[in-house]
């Protein structure tokens, strides 16, 4: 770059990157020797918060983004505000100095937030990424679709279950240790935390399906229910009978319903170790299971006939199911 | 109305009386135990009656179920009857451990020599709801009940006869159907004479196939191992075949190895007590 004054702007750089500058002076005879070098790194690209990934529940949200940067940064900083408040009164609440892309940050319940992230180097803070917004009523998740067997498709919402009549693969696939094979399941991704979580599932009486939690490990070539690292209850119907059975290490109790539930309630209790299924359409309790849950859960879904299944979280606990 | 209070005990914080007072309905002097929990003290608390089987008296409820505990913890008055009227010397009525003293089967009685004392369902839906509304700290608007066996059918036609008078009704092993087993053709054959359509109107599986009220929530618990099951006396399928139908919602667990006694019941009374307190504390 040519110039007469003793400054310039320099612009149309790259973000995220380092830069050496020197200067040199011209005369009539030629170009003086290179100045000291000066290296001046840019300010990083904005993030962007992975929206459709967000798991909250009412003390805390588990937020991760892409770096939005192709060369590493230093950290990342999380703002949020009470969206209620306005922007220039409302307090920000910042937390610096994260190494990866997600951060676990501590809520207050029943409130609604505004998140941002930025990248950080030694040029400087980027803008902030754009916001999202985080409720922290009930618990929030997504289905995973890394989890997904392949005869079921997952909704844009990330919410919704489907399994169509037509098997769109002639043959089982192959033994994995992330996707269900055999059993036709999702799972979704529960932020981990311990403490009470609830969730309902809207369902068609007239399909076979299965709800529940594992874990993690839990081996997909399973059927949900058979080994001992998932609970569930399963439905089928068959000769215009309901069958409920709640299992977990194929073991079900004995148990007779005789109103077929739409929606059922699940409510995780980590402190007190149960996990509980009711009729939330008429506050009816149906099965509590006391587990051992030595670390976090995940909750799942599989259907065995084509039908779908409609997941609704973000949820107050009712009050019926205080009692639990 | 006179009461005599019999004996009180304090147990987790509240305390079990026994009263005795002189019955209208049946004509003698009848014992009920009510137990008061702590916070009965500052606050009018909901009701929860108990029905027990047969050959019961108004003993074996507080003293072998273990129920304190949570009655005392959800803040329940919890009232248990005897189960028929005593000392009215009428003849026959010590003949049988299924019928006459101990075996009321909580019916009115239309029969000789019986329909003078055993009106035991007038005695369990009107008499003794109003002698405790009037004596105790109790909510007079919210009651549930509950029982085992003779006393889970006494539960189970109470509520299903009384749309919307409880807020809750809940079973051990009842006697499901009586117009089809051994028990039930004795005591209403006895009790109320010849004339079956009389004995439909105390009989739960009929009840519920023309239930015409709001929904109720009930929970069922029974044992496999119990031997009165497999004689055929409970005959729970009917039960639940017909709520089925009906569409009134019914959770009836079969519990593996589990008996007719008060160790079954012990097992499961707290599963009980919360599923009323879920209805009367809302």
């Amino acid at each position: 770059m040519t110039v007469k004054e003793t400054y310039c702007s320099v612009t149309n750089l790259m973000p995220n990157t380092q830069y050496e500058f020197w200067v040199t002076a011209q005369n009539r005879t030629g170009p003086s020797p290179a100045s000291e070098c000066v290296v001046y790194m840019t300010a990083p690209s904005p993030p962007i918060i992975k929206s459709k990934e967000i798991q909250s529940c009412e003390e805390a949200a588990l937020i991760c983004w892409e770096s939005g940067n192709l060369n590493p940064v230093d950290s990342y900083t999380v703002e949020l505000t009470q969206a209620e408040t306005p922007e220039p009164s409302g307090v920000t609440e910042s937390v610096v100095g994260i190494p990866t892309c997600e951060s676990l940050v501590q809520l207050h319940p029943r409130q609604s937030y505004t998140v941002y992230v930025r990248a950080l180097n030694m040029g400087g803070p980027s803008a902030r990424s754009d916001p999202v917004t985080i409720y922290t009523t009930g618990s929030c998740f997504h289905l995973n679709e890394h989890t997904c067997h392949p005869w079921l498709t997952i909704s844009e919402d990330g919410l919704t279950v489907v399994r169509s009549e037509r098997k769109t693969l002639a043959k089982e696939p192959l033994p994995s240790n992330t996707r269900f094979t055999r059993c036709v399941a999702v799972m979704g991704n529960l932020i981990p935390i311990r403490g009470r979580h609830y969730w309902e599932v809207e369902v068609d009486e007239r399909v076979d399906y299965t709800v529940g939690v594992a874990f993690e490990d839990v081996p997909k070539q399973d059927d949900l229910g058979a080994n001992c690292l998932s609970w569930c209850m399963r439905h089928r119907f068959a000769s215009s009978r309901h069958k409920y059975e709640f299992l977990h290490n194929k073991m079900t109790p004995d148990i007779r319903i005789t109103v077929s539930p739409r929606k059922i309630g699940i409510l995780l209790d980590y402190e007190n170790s149960k996990l509980s299924f009711f009729n939330a359409d008429i506050s009816q309790h149906l099965y509590t299971f006391s587990c051992q849950f030595y670390c976090f859960v995940h909750p799942c879904f599989s259907l065995e006939k084509p039908g779908c299944l409609k997941i609704h979280n973000g949820i107050a606990m009712p009050k019926h199911v205080a009692f639990y | 109305m006179a009461l005599k209070q019999i004996s009180s005990n304090k147990c987790f914080g509240g305390l079990q009386k026994v009263f005795e007072h002189d019955s209208v309905e049946l004509n003698c002097k009848m014992k009920f135990a009510i137990y008061l929990p702590p916070k009965a003290e500052t606050e009018k608390c909901p009701a929860l009656y108990w029905l027990s089987g047969l050959t019961c008296t108004e003993q074996n409820f507080i003293s072998k179920s273990g129920f304190h505990q949570a009655a005392s913890e959800h803040g329940l008055v919890v009232i248990a009857p005897d189960t028929s009227p005593r000392g009215c010397n009428i003849k026959g009525e010590d003949d049988s451990w299924d019928f006459g003293t101990g075996a009321g089967f909580y019916v009115d009685a239309t029969e000789d020599p019986w329909k003078t004392n055993y009106r035991m369902y007038s005695y369990v839906t009107e008499e003794l709801p109003q002698l405790v509304n009037a004596n105790f700290p109790v909510d007079p608007q919210r009651m549930s009940i509950f029982g085992h066996s003779m006393g889970g059918h006494g539960a189970l036609i109470c509520a299903l006869k009384n749309p919307g008078k409880y807020k809750s009704v809940s079973a051990f092993a009842p006697i499901c159907n009586p117009v089809l087993c051994a028990w039930g053709k004795k005591a209403f054959g006895g009790y109320l004479g010849t004339d079956q359509s009389k004995w439909k109107a105390y009989d739960a599986t009929h009840l519920v196939k023309s239930y015409p009220g709001s929904q109720l929530d009930i929970l069922i618990d029974q044992g496999k191992d119990d031997q009165f099951l497999s004689d055929g006396q409970l005959l729970p399928d009917n039960f639940i075949a017909a709520c089925t139908e009906k569409k009134v919602p019914v959770v009836f667990r079969l519990q593996e190895g589990y008996d007719h006694s008060y160790y079954f019941i012990a097992t499961f009374i707290t599963d009980h007590i919360r599923h009323h307190a879920k209805y009367l504390n809302a």
